[in-house]
């Protein structure tokens, strides 16, 4: 799939191109420690352990990485898009060192306005849906 | 006997509760960015003409305080619901941002379980010109303890 690079090349409920984001712990970590949530959470986004005894099924991807999971998924189908706005609902948590995916489909398109609607997926292995969304997203004219 | 949301709706809505400086860290952007799988250079490199903060990063800007002072205590320990940012124009690393929070909405879903109770705490903000760059939405979900 090559990257959409104006509004006229996008078409109504083509899906975008999947991708696995690195769920590994180092990567969480990273991500929890760069936006100051290592501090008072007893590890639950940097260590297994400490998240289990927390009551979690193991070390958790911050919620908000995977809507940065998401919003670059968005990127990679159009480098040239401006995501003006995400929201993005928890409805269970994604585990650190366990593999996801992250889909999205095309659900508007507005070419009037140059802007284009998103349904946006996080899914586990087991192919259950843990984070959802959606995205409105501009695009340069024809 | 069950809170009333219309009550708490006309009591709270749309009143700032904080406000908070921030001077985002350009090193952070990145690694917020590339951790996500990010690889555009206006979020990945710090010398880019373009070089902005992504909406995760935005989303990271939380208030002082997540809800009123003087809110009631409704029941059990809130989850994190979801996050939602609006990009008005580039959040640009360096410069320094004011953060302005409200309650934006209250409202309730009821299921087998109970009633759970939605907070929205919106995070309006703004750029040294007093320009408004983003709002960030922070969804709180609470279960409704019985009375």
């Amino acid at each position: 799939m090559s990257a959409i690079s104006n509004i006229s090349e996008v078409e109504f409920g083509v899906e975008l191109e999947p991708f696995e984001p690195d769920t590994s712990l180092a990567a969480t970590s990273a991500f929890a420690e760069a936006v100051g949530w290592t501090d008072g959470r007893g590890g639950r986004f940097t260590d297994h352990e400490a998240a289990r005894k927390e009551g979690f099924p193991g070390a958790l991807v911050p919620g908000i990485m995977n809507m940065g999971f998401l919003t670059s998924m968005i990127h990679r189908w159009s480098p040239v898009a401006e995501v003006v706005h995400v929201d993005t609902v928890f409805r269970a948590p994604v585990i650190a060192d366990e593999p996801c995916t992250i889909s999205a489909v095309i659900t508007d398109v507005d070419e009037d306005e140059c802007l284009v609607e998103l349904d946006l997926t996080v899914k586990n292995a087991k192919d259950e849906t843990r984070v959802f969304g959606t995205a409105k997203v501009r695009l340069p004219a024809a | 006997m069950q809170i009333d949301i219309e009550e708490l709706k006309s009591k709270y809505l749309d009143l700032e509760f904080d406000r908070k400086d921030f001077t985002i860290d350009p090193e952070k952007v990145v690694t917020v960015a590339k951790m996500s799988g990010e690889t555009l250079p206006q979020f990945c490199d710090p010398a880019h003409p373009e070089f902005q903060a992504p909406p995760a990063f935005i989303a990271s800007l939380v208030s002082g305080r997540h809800l009123p002072v003087d809110f009631p205590r409704i029941g059990g320990v809130p989850m994190d619901g979801g996050k939602a940012v609006t990009v008005h124009a580039p959040v640009r690393p360096g410069a320094s941002l004011t953060g302005k929070t409200h309650l934006h909405d209250i409202y309730d879903k009821s299921g087998r379980s109970g009633r759970m109770i939605f907070l929205v705490s919106r995070m309006e903000l703004f750029n040294e010109q007093g320009e408004h760059v983003a709002t960030s939405d922070s969804r709180q979900v609470i279960r409704e303890k019985q009375q």
